[in-house]
């Protein structure tokens, strides 16, 4: 008798132990594990598609495994253009910068070893080491001459090397000016020198260690030579490390070229790089890495011009006064003040380089408008990005969907053959763009008539 | 374990277990672990409950730890309990409402631990604290349940 009653209230037992712990689970998202992101058309331009955020138990990893390029292999070009290697192995190069006389600076970096300050650090580290993101970090910048124009470097020197996460370069005057991850050293540089072994000198102190979890920093000089803006992304993805450690990041700063003193132009910008002024309008525009874990579709990465005083959001609010309920305490006042980014270019595209056409080597509808390096998504299903997009411009403001151009960076089976981060438009007008998983500097013309034939890819 | 099952043996011979009149082959090994998983659960409820009144994200990485170091003990707890079974060693009765109590602490904990692993304030408000207080509920109830189970089962025969 006692014996049936135990058993019994045993089964009872059993039955209410896996209902609580199905309840729970389903309540709190696990079945959003193959959750899919919609189409990316959606949320490309002014008035991007906004769904509701979600939350996870486990967030969605999704990488592409890095393969690199076969022999022979390029990315894919539309007709009329052209695409092949101005010069390949390198060390995980991140960014572009063209010096006056035409000569090619890569800046090969990987920034700085990530802290572990929870279980999940330890597991993010493993899965994104097979997406091809902890290469070494070379910490230099190589420089490529191509004396004859053909588009392939004749000339390839170590130009600076044993840097600190290094990203951001800009020349004013014969002063060379490179964003490390930690401060802004200007060096002395001569017109065709392709070696600087001067020591430099520190301008400003920039927010670094020891989370320093966007360490890019990006450099853009103004037109007159007096101003740097640099782009200081922020120190988690929605203020997982605490308010303090953000302290003057997610933000660009304004520095003054004499004195190094700085304020802030511009913040909440999650992650704001490819700084570059709008030919017709003259504005300064930025791309910016939106937030992640609320959702394959949330939210946007952007391309925006950035207002002198403008508040973008991160890490109370998104596109707009959307609130985000990870932060806490709220700031509604800074929400209220949040502006808009002008043009959205879909979720978790992570673009890493603008480049704002100004030459003429490429077709007319080129002109003016913007190219934008998607590094791509590791955190989507299905993977967005890993593509270069061209943004149409008139009237100093975007006008109409972004193009696909230079694509062809996953394989069939969805392995990353490259991704493209920064860009940059040499002399003669070519687009260049940073290949940091490929390790190549490609390089976009036209097909002219009479030069040979675009090799098939 | 070996040590841990030494300890156990020494602190707590002549507890109520010895009563059986079946001979036991040695205190069971799986006791220590669940109390320090217990414990560190507790633990993680009581930072919990501070991060919601002062969210410094100081608190919720002292959670995430604390509630890591919870299933590690339980996963020990558990193997200790095979080898316990295996090994013919006295299991406490009433045996099945404490494994059930101590698995679904153990499931909630992990459920608890991917909360936890959320970015920002939602880590623990108001799921992860939620789980947390229900984790210690479910210890509560174990403990509460197999007592009463245990004295009744003695006086009943």
């Amino acid at each position: 008798m006692m014996r049936a009653l135990k058993a019994g209230r045993s089964a009872n037992l059993l039955r209410l132990a896996a209902v609580v712990v199905v309840v729970a689970a389903a309540g709190m998202g696990l079945a959003g594990c193959d959750d899919h992101g919609g189409d990316p058309k959606a949320q490309i331009g002014a008035n991007p598609v906004l769904p509701a955020l979600q939350q996870y138990l486990m967030p969605p990893m999704r990488i592409a495994r890095a393969v690199g390029w076969g022999e022979g292999e390029t990315p894919t070009v539309p007709q009329g253009l052209q695409v092949h290697a101005l010069a390949s192995g390198f060390t995980h190069p991140r960014s572009l910068y063209v010096l006056p006389n035409g000569d090619v600076l890569v800046v090969e970096s990987n920034g700085p070893k990530a802290p572990i300050y929870r279980p999940k650090d330890i597991i993010t580290g493993w899965v994104q080491s097979f997406a091809g993101a902890k290469a070494k970090d070379a910490n230099r910048i190589t420089l490529l001459r191509d004396s004859n124009g053909d588009g392939v470097a004749k000339l390839r020197t170590t130009f600076l090397d044993h840097l600190n996460s290094p990203f951001g370069v800009a020349l004013i005057g014969h002063d060379l000016y490179v964003a490390n991850t930690d401060a802004i050293v200007r060096y002395p540089y001569q017109d065709g020198e392709t070696s600087i072994t001067a020591a430099g000198t520190k301008l400003t102190d920039l927010p670094g260690g020891p989370i320093d979890h966007h360490w890019t920093k990006s450099l853009l000089a103004s037109p007159d030579g007096s101003k740097l803006y640099v782009g200081v992304g922020s120190n988690s993805n929605i203020g997982e490390n605490g308010i303090g450690a953000e302290f003057e990041r997610a933000a660009i700063w304004e520095v003054d070229v004499a004195s190094g003193a700085h304020r802030i132009f511009a913040s909440g910008i999650r992650n704001p790089t490819g700084l570059q002024w709008e030919p017709e309008t003259g504005k300064l525009w930025a791309i910016a890495n939106e937030r992640d874990e609320i959702g394959p579709d949330l939210v946007p990465d952007y391309l925006t011009s950035v207002k002198d005083g403008g508040f973008y959001g991160w890490p109370y609010s998104y596109y707009g006064q959307h609130l985000d309920p990870r932060i806490m305490p709220q700031r509604p006042d800074l929400v209220a003040k949040a502006t808009v980014p002008d043009y959205a270019l879909s979720s978790h595209v992570a673009p890493l380089g603008v480049a704002m056409y100004t030459g003429t080597d490429l077709p007319a509808n080129y002109h003016g408008g913007a190219f934008v390096g998607e590094h791509g998504s590791w955190d989507r299903t299905p993977l967005n990005g890993y593509k270069v997009v061209f943004v149409p411009f008139s009237g100093g403001r975007p006008n109409g969907p972004a193009q696909d151009v230079v694509t062809g960076f996953l394989d069939a089976n969805n392995h990353a053959r490259g991704r493209p981060v920064g860009l940059a438009v040499d002399r003669t007008g070519g687009l260049l763009i940073a290949d940091d998983v490929g390790n190549t500097v490609w390089r976009v013309s036209s097909v002219k008539p009479g030069s040979p034939p675009k090799p098939a890819s | 374990m070996q040590q841990h099952a030494t300890i156990t043996e020494l602190t707590f011979a002549g507890g109520a277990g010895s009563l059986s009149t079946s001979k036991p082959r040695g205190r069971p090994i799986h006791s220590m672990p669940v109390w320090f998983s217990a414990a560190y659960f507790t633990g993680a409820l009581v930072t919990d409950l501070v991060y919601w009144q002062m969210p410094d994200v100081l608190w919720e990485r002292f959670s995430i730890w604390l509630i890591m170091a919870g299933l590690v003990m339980t996963g020990l707890a558990a193997v200790a309990y095979l080898i316990d079974l295996a090994g013919g060693r006295q299991i406490d009765r009433p045996a099945l409402p404490r494994v059930v109590g101590y698995a679904l602490a153990g499931l909630l904990s992990l459920l608890n631990a991917f909360v936890h692993s959320r970015d920002g304030y939602t880590a623990v408000v108001p799921a992860g604290l939620t789980l947390s207080a229900l984790v210690i509920i479910v210890l509560l109830l174990t403990a509460c349940v197999g007592m009463v189970l245990s004295n009744r089962s003695r006086v009943g025969g």
